[in-house]
């Protein structure tokens, strides 16, 4: 059962979702937020307690004046790891979540126990004229609609039939992410130098259909991370937490049991 | 009564079917479908016709639009530049360099003041804020976009009224540590300033900085809008009321030796509206920033549900309108002399007046005979009879 809360940390005020007991886990969204019908955060709190906050500008929480830089993502994202209680957190970062999570774990944290990374973007990995991640704000919708999804009929969002709630916060998280990742286009120049320092179990689970970001980009991403263990999800596109929720809890909680 | 000769350089010239196939005519047409030998006539032509404003009295506007069918000007301070050596009489209003798409506003305000430098003095500097292609073919994040344009703004006017050295500047979008323009510009403290907008938010901002507000094809209800916020917050800051001379309204025109023809030839550059104004759901629709997240029920849905209106960009509601429809909306003057008199007359005593006309003279399919035709009758026949009878005003 996930409960949709408040918490205020370092002076923003976060939507959070939260359910489970035991260890902590900290759940990142990754383009798109979560919502209190979200399948996997609900499956991840059996195996700990579970702390899924939205992202400033994203689903319920303002954006704090000022507040738009990945760097104001990151700082915040250790914060939250500072204010969530018990032992060793685990850390797992969805996509754009996974690229802060990586950020995060390359910087080191007294908190961070273990690090899960899924479909994560973040780094350059490819030559100058070819996008190693599609560009979801200059392709068409069609075409965006089709890389990210293994079964797309099935799950990618059908405004006619949504919610205005659900639509409003659709393009919130849009809208966010767009000011957080524009230029350079969801990754850091930087970050391959320095995600060798990470230096907690890490494993990365990647969508076998990801068109947003491949399989090979994962294997690459993993390669620079000391011990990280890699898995494909079949039958999975970018959202494997949408479209493969059990069989990512699945090989999370085999993770942890490590 | 000022009026303003108002030309985007559009390359028609592309294949109907192409264009039709093509899920934007803007930002992604290939380059292979541009003739630049009938680009260089383009330019030549459009030259010409500024030259024949000089001419006849009539000020010109210097645009700028990026990538795609409906507008060559991208570079639009080369085409500034051009414009300065060659006219002699009339005032250059840029609206003008995109200054939010620019990584660096210490250059644009360069630029300007060379320019105005140049034209001894006769240059006018309009912002425009931009969107939808534009922030692809620039390379622009869509959201915060006008942030920047305000910080710009307030970069460029302050770099064109220091005349006391390196000047410095540490903003949240641009820093600067060596401002220090030569030349500094010709009119002091700074050329006039414009904004283009027809949102009342924007509006007001304006107003409170005394900026002329123009309005480019929004039509009497929009315009309205605009300069009754321009007018709103002076009034609210305790400012005094604007003269006629903040407020400038765009539209197309086309005089003709009768109604028929003026209707006719008029008619052609509706292309604007009808076939240059594609955009793919990325560039418009879908593009982040554009407008509130509120409004995306409205805009995302295929079709809406019961009760629900509609919400689009402005531009939206301009595709597929016929001469009757832009004539009614009164974004379109056409007719012979008197009948265009008359219904620019119409627009200015519906608005409560305007200082400045901007006339939108070639477009699409209309020749540079036919644009040349339109500009010397409008000077002759008709912009005499409009300054008489708007003096007083």
């Amino acid at each position: 059962m996930i409960r949709t809360e408040r918490l205020i940390v370092h002076g923003v005020d976060l939507e959070v979702f939260r359910g489970g007991e035991g260890d902590p886990i900290v759940l990142l969204h990754g383009m798109r937020s979560f919502s209190s019908g979200s399948r996997f955060p609900a499956l991840l709190a059996a195996l700990g307690s579970v702390v899924a906050p939205s992202l400033p500008g994203f689903g319920g929480t303002p954006r704090p004046k000022d507040f738009d830089t990945i760097f104001d993502v990151v700082h915040l994202v250790r914060a939250v790891l500072d204010s969530v209680p018990g032992a060793a957190v685990t850390l797992v970062g969805l996509s754009f979540g996974g690229w802060l999570a990586a950020e995060v774990a390359a910087a080191g944290h007294p908190r961070l126990g273990r690090l899960v990374l899924v479909d994560p973007v973040g780094i350059k990995i490819g030559d100058r004229q070819t996008a190693d991640i599609l560009d979801v704000f200059n392709r068409h919708p069609n075409e965006v609609r089709a890389a990210e999804y293994h079964d797309p009929d099935r799950f990618a969002p059908d405004f006619d039939a949504m919610e205005d709630v659900e639509i409003i916060r659709y393009a919130r998280d849009r809208d966010a992410l767009c000011l957080y990742t524009w230029h350079p286009y969801m990754y850091n120049p930087q970050l391959p130098r320095w995600l060798p320092r990470i230096a907690v179990p890490t494993l990365l689970v990647w969508g076998g259909n990801d068109g947003i970001v491949t399989p090979a980009y994962g294997r690459t991403f993993a390669a620079l991370i000391p011990g990280a263990q890699f898995s494909v999800l079949p039958n999975a596109g970018h959202h494997p937490d949408i479209e493969q929720p059990e069989a990512l809890a699945g090989l999370i909680a085999t993770f942890l049991e490590g | 009564m000022q009026l303003w000769f108002h030309n985007e350089n559009t390359y028609p010239f592309v294949p109907r079917e192409v264009l039709d196939a093509a899920e934007s005519v803007r930002a992604s047409l290939p380059g292979h479908l541009l003739d630049p030998k009938i680009a260089a006539d383009l330019f030549h032509e459009c030259m010409d016709e500024s030259l024949l404003c000089d001419d006849v009295g009539i000020n010109i506007v210097s645009v700028e639009h990026h990538s795609g069918i409906n507008s060559l000007y991208g570079a639009s301070p080369i085409v500034l530049g051009a414009l300065a050596r060659q006219t002699r009489n009339v005032r250059v209003l840029s609206q003008g360099t995109l200054i939010s798409l620019r990584q660096d506003p210490v250059r644009v305000a360069e630029e300007y003041a060379t320019a105005d430098v140049l034209l001894r003095g006769r240059l006018d500097i309009g912002f425009v804020k931009s969107g939808d292609s534009e922030m692809a073919s620039n390379n622009a994040n869509p959201v915060g976009n006008l942030e920047r344009f305000w910080e710009a703004i307030d970069l460029i006017t302050a770099a064109l009224k220091n005349q006391d050295g390196p000047m410095r500047w540490e903003g949240k979008h641009f820093s600067h540590r060596h401002i220090n323009l030569w030349p500094r510009p010709y009119q002091q403290p700074h050329p006039p300033m414009w904004g283009a907008t027809g949102d009342p938010d924007t509006s007001r901002e304006l107003g409170l900085r005394g900026m002329v507000n123009s309005v480019v094809l929004r039509g009497i209800d929009g315009t309205k809008r605009a300069w009754g916020a321009y007018r709103a917050a002076r009034s609210e800051a305790g400012l005094p009321e604007p003269a006629l001379d903040r407020f400038a309204y765009a539209a197309f025109i086309y005089v003709g030796d009768t109604d028929e023809e003026g209707i006719e030839v008029g008619s052609k550059l509706l292309w604007f509206l009808n076939t240059s104004l594609k955009q793919a759901p990325q560039f418009s629709k879908f593009l982040p920033g554009r407008m509130p997240a509120e409004m995306a029920p409205q805009v995302y849905r295929t079709k809406p549900r019961p009760g629900e209106t509609r919400a689009a960009r402005p531009a939206d509601a301009l595709i597929g309108m016929t001469a009757e429809q832009a004539i009614q909306r009164q974004i379109m003057f056409a007719g012979n002399p008197d009948t265009v008199f008359k219904q620019i007359m119409a627009a200015y005593e519906t608005l409560g007046g305007f200082g400045h006309l901007i006339f939108i003279g070639r477009s699409g399919y209309l020749t540079h005979i036919e644009a040349e035709k339109g500009i010397k009758m409008l000077a002759k026949e008709v912009l005499p009879r409009v300054r008489e009878a708007t003096r007083e005003r």
